[in-house]
Order: structure tokens, then C-alpha cells, then sequence
């Protein structure tokens, strides 16, 4: 993609000309290349923009913040060409949050989202085998939510079963 | 009463059977006894030999079992670090005969050596399970004894007991290599009490 690849600094403008008000930098970011807060609808193309027209072809993390009035979740992508990162957010109710899944444009996103799932409760739509990867299946909690509490032992208890 | 009639009477007396008793000939009784009589013999002569033969070779396994006790080579978390060290060459745990194997149909001893996790769970039982009778299990540190450190935390089991029978229990976070080494000698001194 290094032909058609845009510079750094057309990289703004690009993406405000392609999807107008779906997209907004959040300032204060010195650690990232740039930040920018997503709309939920809008991520997969932008996503799919990002990785085609600015070379950011890794997917480095997928992870999700419980705000308790909304859940946050975050996209830190790595260009090759830039040599940073970028992060995207998206804001998603705090009641059954969802989003549509970047699998389909970074596979590696695929163990990622299934985390987030698993410790925060977030569907991703179109993902294509959305399981719980670190809880065994049965558990019955997203314990990264801010709600769960700490329990008894006994609540938690997964039947231990056999595979 | 003359004497006569006293010994008519006798006899009728002794005549005098259950009519709804069918009569069975001597012969016939014997050999109904003797069929029954001779398996119960059997059982019972088996039986003793069985005993006699158990009584006297089972101090002789239970020798062999106690003194090369085969922990599983399975490290959990931090004190399997504790656990390789005490199989290294500075407390070498194998001068008691305790040699880790890697396979669980070799091994009798499950050392739970580290923090186990609900997700690992259904594992733990599944290579208990593949180990062959008789077995024994040590839950090895805080963790596997009850939680440990992690005993609130959503993902950890609070104590392999509720797992596996656990024989012996030794604390420490992590426990000394020569904890666990006692702990092994406290599991040897157990099945010689046991004597099974
Ligand atoms: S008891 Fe302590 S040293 Fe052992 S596994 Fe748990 S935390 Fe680690």
C-alpha cells in the first residue's frame, strides 16, 4: 500500500472529507501519532480506510474501558510506515453495548474482541466465533464491569467439567 | 398307664410329622447339602488364601509405593519454581525417590504446585483422573491450599479441594523446597499408617 499511501499530515483532512462528523480527534494524546473518537456505525470504514490509505495494517490491541455511564472501547493500531500508533475509541451504551467487529479487517482483532467480550460484556456484531477465551463457558459474569462486585467463592463456581 | 402303651405312644409321637412337609430321603439331603456346602467352601478356602496372600505382600507394596512416590512434572505458577528447585541438585527430592514424571499414567502423586484457575479446572480433574490407583495428592502454597492471595478474585478456585482429595496440604507463599519435601515424608508417613 506504500504507493497510494497518504502522508501523515494529508492524513486528517482525508479523513474528515471521507466521513464528515463521523470522526473527531481527541486532543491531548502526546503518546499517539493522533486519537480519535469513532462513531460506532462508522468504524468499520474507517477502520477499512485506515488500513488501506494509511498503512495501518496492524491491529494492536482491542480493549475497553468500563466508564460506568457509558463503555468506551479502544482500537490501538500500528503503522510500519508512520512508526506510531493510533488509537480509535468508540462510545457505547453502558446497557448491552455494541459494535460491528474489525475482524473482517484485521484478523488479529479476533482473540482481542473475544476478550473485551468476555471481561467487559461487549458484543461485536459479525464477529465470527464470539466465545469467552479467558473464563471457561458457564461463567456467568463480565468481571471487568465496574458493577461486579467481589463475592464468595461459592457464587462464582463453575461446574468443572470435562473435555 | 402299662408299659406297652407308654411305648406305643412314644412311637406315634415320633411319627407324628408336618403332613405338608414332603418326606426326603436321607441320600437325597445329603447330596443338596453337599452341593451347597461345596462352593461355599471354595469361596471361603479363596478367600483366605486371598487374605493370607494380601496381608502378606501388602507391606511390601505399600514399601514400594511409599518409597518412589512419582509426583506429576506439571508446574502451575511460582511454586513450581519452589518444586524445580526442589528436584534440583541442591535438595534433590529424588534421594527419597521422588522423581517427577512427565506423563500422568506413570505418576501416583499429583503435586498441585500453583494457583489454579476455573478455566484450568475440568483440566486438573481430567489428568487426575488419568492417573492410576492408588494416588495421592499434595496441595502445594497458599494458592492451592485455599485461594491464596487470589482467594477473592473472579477467576481462581479457592483451594484444589474442592477438585481432588487432597492428602496433604503445605502453606507458604511460596513454601521452602524443604516444605515441600516435608510435605512428601508427611505423605509417606500417612500411607505406612494406612497400611493400604
Ligand atoms: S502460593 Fe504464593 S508462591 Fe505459590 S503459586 Fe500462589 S502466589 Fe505463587
Amino acid at each position: 500500500m506504500t504507493g497510494t499511501a497518504l502522508s501523515l499530515s494529508e492524513l486528517p483532512s482525508a479523513l474528515a472529507g471521507k466521513f464528515p462528523g463521523k470522526v473527531t480527534p481527541v486532543p491531548g494524546r502526546k503518546d499517539m501519532l493522533a486519537a480519535l473518537k469513532v462513531l460506532p456505525e462508522a468504524i468499520v470504514p474507517v477502520s477499512q480506510f485506515l488500513r488501506d490509505q494509511g498503512t495501518f495494517e496492524h491491529c494492536a490491541l482491542v480493549s475497553g474501558v468500563d466508564w460506568i455511564d457509558r463503555i468506551e472501547v479502544l482500537y490501538h493500531l500500528w503503522s510500519d510506515e508512520y512508526k506510531g500508533y493510533l488509537e480509535l475509541s468508540v462510545d457505547l451504551p453502558a446497557d448491552e453495548p455494541h459494535v460491528a467487529s474489525v475482524t473482517p479487517v484485521w484478523s488479529g482483532a479476533n482473540w482481542h474482541e473475544r476478550e473485551t467480550w468476555d471481561m467487559l460484556g461487549v458484543r461485536f456484531d459479525g464477529h465470527p466465533d464470539l466465545r469467552r477465551v479467558l473464563m471457561p463457558e458457564g461463567y456467568r459474569f463480565h468481571p471487568l464491569r465496574k458493577s461486579f462486585e467481589l463475592r464468595e467463592p461459592e457464587e462464582l463456581e463453575v461446574k468443572a467439567r470435562h473435555v | 398307664m402299662t408299659e406297652g402303651e407308654s411305648s406305643a405312644k412314644v412311637i406315634t409321637h415320633i411319627r407324628e410329622t408336618d403332613p405338608a412337609e414332603p418326606e426326603v430321603p436321607f441320600a437325597e439331603v445329603e447330596a443338596v447339602q453337599a452341593k451347597e456346602f461345596i462352593p461355599v467352601m471354595k469361596e471361603t478356602l479363596t478367600g483366605m488364601i486371598q487374605r493370607g496372600l494380601e496381608a502378606a505382600t501388602k507391606p511390601v507394596f505399600n514399601w514400594a509405593g511409599r518409597n518412589s512416590l512419582f509426583p506429576l512434572h506439571w508446574g502451575l505458577a511460582c511454586c513450581a519454581i519452589e518444586f524445580a528447585a526442589g528436584f534440583g541438585a541442591r535438595w534433590d527430592g529424588e534421594r527419597f525417590g521422588v522423581v517427577p514424571r512427565s506423563s500422568p499414567r506413570q505418576c501416583d502423586l499429583l503435586i498441585v504446585n500453583g494457583t489454579v484457575t476455573w478455566k484450568l479446572s475440568h483440566k486438573l480433574i481430567t489428568l487426575w483422573e488419568q492417573m492410576p490407583e492408588p494416588k495421592w495428592a499434595i496441595a502445594m502454597g497458599n494458592c492451592a491450599t485455599g485461594g491464596g492471595p487470589f482467594r477473592t478474585a473472579y477467576s481462581v478456585v479457592p483451594g484444589v479441594d474442592k477438585l481432588v482429595p487432597v492428602d496433604v496440604y503445605i502453606a507458604g507463599c511460596p513454601p521452602r523446597p524443604e516444605a515441600m519435601l516435608d510435605g512428601i515424608l508427611r505423605l509417606e508417613r500417612l500411607i505406612r499408617e494406612r497400611k493400604g
